[in-house]
């Protein structure tokens, strides 16, 4: 049994139009996967069944064997962290400092625990000058990280992040990208919405969504394999690989062409 | 005219005693024609700050800036029409939920028109059209702006915007939360405009490619100060980038690995994809 | 509106930040209670006079709290001339025959005018205001000439002007008092302390952490619907609809369509930060741990003097 088991799911906001439509997905423990997809596509809507928000028209989600139904959430949660696309609607605290806690505070983790918690990973996500800002105080990347903290903190087996590393910087989102590269080499389930092919690369698997439905499924090296899967989905595939794919006389780029598609996989 | 910034910092009070200085003292001008600026910094350097200064939301706490002619200080002048400064320097901000508040997509896109002045009928008009700019289809116009996904309710915040015609664009991370194709046709939507009108455009952006593909001019700040006012040619040879926390677009980086593989002859500096073809077949043909 | 100060915290230093919030909130009432005891003008003064030393001790700028209050002065002005319009005990002080006649209506359309020429003054607008009332006071009181349209007695009675005096100061102390709280304490230390205060109260069945839990929600959606006005008055302003620009119509079909976004948006915020909530396993009335430790230190044992003593003092005044 998978870690993460969708089946059959559909989904409907209004009860006319489905937004997720025949949903099945599995996601072993410890795996990391890129979800992509044009705007609209129903990558914020899946990640908000995966934690008990919304609720499926149809078919079932279940976490660690538990499908989720209003009495199981509250358990399945304290094993999903998630960030959310809009960093502002996730500010619980007064401070920078009480939001990181939030969590921690509710999971029941000691103070000094906490306390450690909170040095550690507002270091981690270069706020720790700003633990005793307010939210409205914050610029948008900033908020962007306190709202990772607060997640990070919570040390979860499965963490969401819908596409929360917006508006990072390059340099701070090469920083945190290490980081979930390190907690998934500790076994860490990682779920990774995002329009950034270059950031979704750094995922064993991606899952690509169009209009509601799974489109394409796969390891991300049979997938690049296949450009017409990207130009479908209004994707665009990796800088070298378009190059390596145009570069077409094999003969005299045959060794360019290998060193290409090597980089875009050694990441 | 266009918009000069003379000397200018900005304070925003911290707590009674103390304030935190985001912009300071930044000299800058930017001429109302046919200028293309990306504005560029790590996460809190002050590019939202100094951007909200551009159509007066914000008033310098120190020196000044003149917007098409009127100067702005730290005082509220009452015979400064700020609704026509608005309707010289359109902001589309960084956050679309910070703009969106009319009920349907269609009035929030016609809340601009309306104010200028456009009858009803033609703001409706410009609204079907704008929708479709932003690549939404009609249907959108209908619906409420809050039960869009995030790439949507972008799209929405910028048509607003561009509804009423403003002449200087300033987008705060116009392509952040768009799909890749998305963001290519929005990117292609402003050079069209441009194109067209000849409106100077200033982008802020994390998007090292975009800078280097469309930009004529880059601005940097660091920690409020503008470090860097130059083309984007000069800025990505220079070594000290890391430092800023920014970093080389794709096409130098993917070039530069090349070359360092296979010891080639070959020009790294090249803005877009068929150029940077161009390159590696001159250089193995070397 | 950036200014609304009123049940806002706002980070600063000084010891009002170092005191336990439940030393606060006893504190805040049992000073009320104390302000309530006094019977005279000079006692308030004196009690007015302490207070703002202590802002001053706590480094808080009186300033920016006065700025904060500038909502709350409407109600003070309204309190004031209640007070001097019906009281009516004590001696006479002045007994005024106002009179609305044509040329006393001419005389307050010349003096509006030029009080709105003089208002570009900015620096001395409320002297003008006064100046303003003054001059339409006595257009009313001596220039009874041509048409009356009606006429009637304005009497000012000494109490009333005492008791104007008085209450407005009391009031003026009081508002001081909860703005010092509100200010200096986080709202998660508030609710935190009234939870812990009102612990005992479980004996007659009272949950008190419900009860925390609402006020917390309480105050923690005032700035959320504050700071949603802004947002909006931002984003319509940068969309060629400044407020602070129009005539007074314009206002006020401004504010119209202000209000009902802004009512909208901040009930679809606080839904979306009840889902933030919840997917942080926030359950209410589960156990939690908290952050922030509440602890009686040095301070609030000089508090306590101070209050105390204080209290002391109004009873001992008062039985005197
Ligand atoms: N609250 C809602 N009520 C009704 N429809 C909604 C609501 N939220 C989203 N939708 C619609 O559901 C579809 C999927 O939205 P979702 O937010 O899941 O997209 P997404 O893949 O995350 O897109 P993006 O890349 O833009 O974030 C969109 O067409 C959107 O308009
Ligand atoms: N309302 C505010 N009150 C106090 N400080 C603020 C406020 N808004 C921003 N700041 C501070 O000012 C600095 C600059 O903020 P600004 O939003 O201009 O940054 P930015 O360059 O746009 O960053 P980002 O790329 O993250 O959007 C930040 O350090 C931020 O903490
Ligand atoms: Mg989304
Ligand atoms: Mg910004």
């Amino acid at each position: 049994m998978s870690h993460i088991d969708i089946r059959d799911m559909s989904f409907t906001y209004t009860g006319k139009r489905m937004i997720l439509k025949d949903i099945n997905l599995q996601i072993e423990q410890g795996e990391w996967v890129a979800i992509l997809g044009h705007n609209g596509s129903g990558k914020s809507t899946l990640a908000k069944t995966l934690v008990g928000l919304l609720e499926p028209a149809q078919g079932t989600v279940a976490i660690a064997g538990t499908i989720i139904t209003p009495e199981t959430t509250p358990a399945i949660r304290k094993q999903i962290g998630i960030v959310f696309q809009n960093p502002d609607n996730q500010f619980v605290g007064v401070t920078v400092r009480d939001d990181i806690a939030f969590g921690m505070e509710n999971l029941c983790v000691s103070r000094e625990e906490m306390l450690e918690r909170i040095a550690f990973f507002a270091k981690k996500v270069g706020m720790e000058k700003y633990l005793d800002k307010e939210p409205a105080s914050l610029s948008g990347g900033q908020k962007q990280r306190v709202a990772i903290a607060g997640i990070l903190a919570m040390q979860t087996g499965i963490m969401i992040f819908d596409e929360a590393t917006s508006m990072l910087d390059p340099y701070a989102r090469e920083d945190l990208m290490k980081y979930i590269r390190q907690l998934h080499q500790e076994g860490l389930t990682i779920i990774m919405i995002t329009h950034e092919i270059e950031e979704a690369l750094l995922a064993d698997r991606l899952v690509i969504m169009k209009e509601g439905k799974i489109f394409a499924d796969g390891r991300k090296e049979e997938l690049l394999k296949q450009p017409e899967v990207f130009a479908q989905s209004a994707l665009v595939m990796p800088l070298a690989l378009q190059m390596a794919m145009q570069l077409d006389d094999e003969a005299t780029f045959g060794e360019v062409k290998a060193f290409l598609w090597e980089s875009t996989f050694a990441k | 005219m266009g918009i000069h910034f003379r000397e200018v910092s900005f304070h925003y009070p911290q707590n009674q005693l103390t304030f935190y200085q985001a912009i300071a003292d930044i000299t800058l001008q930017i001429a109302k024609q046919d200028e293309f600026i990306c504005l560029i910094g790590r996460t809190g350097s002050g590019k939202s700050t100094l951007a909200q200064h551009m159509n007066a939301l914000l008033l310098p706490t120190e020196g000044s800036v003149e917007i098409f002619g009127s100067l702005i200080t730290n005082k509220r002048d009452k015979k400064i029409n700020y609704n026509l400064l608005r309707k010289h320097v359109g902001l589309v901000f960084q956050f679309p939920e910070y703009q969106l508040f009319e009920e349907t997509v269609e009035k929030d896109i016609m809340f601009g028109p309306l104010n200028f002045h456009v009858p009803p009928e033609q703001a409706k008009q410009i609204a079907s059209e704008t929708i479709k700019l932003v690549g939404l289809d009609e249907t959108y116009l209908k619906r409420n702006p809050f039960n869009l996904s995030g790439g949507e309710k972008k799209r929405v915040s910028i048509a607003g915007i561009l509804a009423f015609d403003p002449d200087i664009l300033v987008l705060d991370e116009p392509t952040s939360g768009l799909d890749p194709q998305g963001k290519i046709q929005m990117m292609e939507l402003f050079k069209a405009i441009q194109a067209k009108t000849g409106k100077s455009i200033i982008i802020i952006t994390h998007d090292m490619d975009l800078v280097y593909e469309h930009a004529s001019r880059v601005i940097v700040l660091h920690d409020g100060s503008l470090i860097y006012d130059e083309s984007p040619e000069v800025l990505f040879r220079r070594g000290d980038l890391e430092q800023f926390h920014l970093q080389y677009p794709n096409t130098i980086k993917v070039l530069s690995a090349l070359r360092d593989r296979f010891g080639l002859d070959l020009d790294i500096y090249q803005k877009n994809l068929p150029d940077a073809l161009l390159a590696i077949k001159k250089a193995v043909a070397r | 509106m950036k200014n609304i100060v009123l049940g806002q915290y706002l980070p600063g230093q000084g010891f009002f930040y170092r005191m336990d919030p439940r030393t606060k909130i006893i504190g805040v009432i049992a000073l009320m209670v104390a302000i309530f005891l006094l019977e005279t003008i000079p006692q308030l003064l004196i009690a007015l006079a302490i207070g703002v030393v202590c802002m001053l001790l706590g480094r808080l700028s009186i300033k920016r709290i006065a700025k904060g209050m500038r909502p709350l002065f409407i109600l003070l002005i309204f309190t004031f001339f209640f007070q001097i319009l019906f009281n009516k005990e004590g001696s006479i002080l002045l007994q005024e025959t106002l009179t609305i006649s044509l040329a006393s209506i001419g005389a307050i359309i010349a003096l509006t005018i030029l009080w709105r020429l003089l208002a570009k003054l900015r620096r001395f607008r409320f002297l003008l205001l006064l100046g303003y009332l003054a001059g339409v006071y006595f257009s009313l009181a001596y220039l009874a000439y041509g048409y009356t349209f009606a006429s009637f007695v304005f009497t000012v009675y000494e109490r009333g002007v005492e008791m104007s005096v008085f209450v407005v100061i009391r009031l003026l102390v009081i508002i001081t008092l909860s703005t010092i709280l509100t200010l200096t304490t986080k709202p998660t230390d508030l609710t935190q302390g009234l939870e812990s205060l009102m612990r005992p109260l479980k004996v007659i069945g009272i949950r008190s952490d419900e009860f925390a839990l609402i006020i917390s929600i309480s105050l923690r959606y005032i700035p959320t619907i504050l700071d949603e006005a802004n947002k909006i008055m931002a984003a319509q302003a940068s969309r060629g609809a400044d407020f602070l620009q129009g005539r007074l119509k314009d206002k006020i079909r401004q504010i119209i369509s202000l209000l009902v976004p802004m009512f909208i948006i901040a009930f679809k915020r606080s839904e979306d930060l009840a889902d933030a909530m919840e997917t942080r396993n926030f359950i209410p009335g589960m156990k939690r741990t908290r952050i922030s430790e509440l602890a009686f230190g040095k301070t609030d044992i000089l508090a306590t003097l101070f209050i105390v003593s204080s209290l002391a003092a109004s009873i001992v005044l008062r039985v005197l």
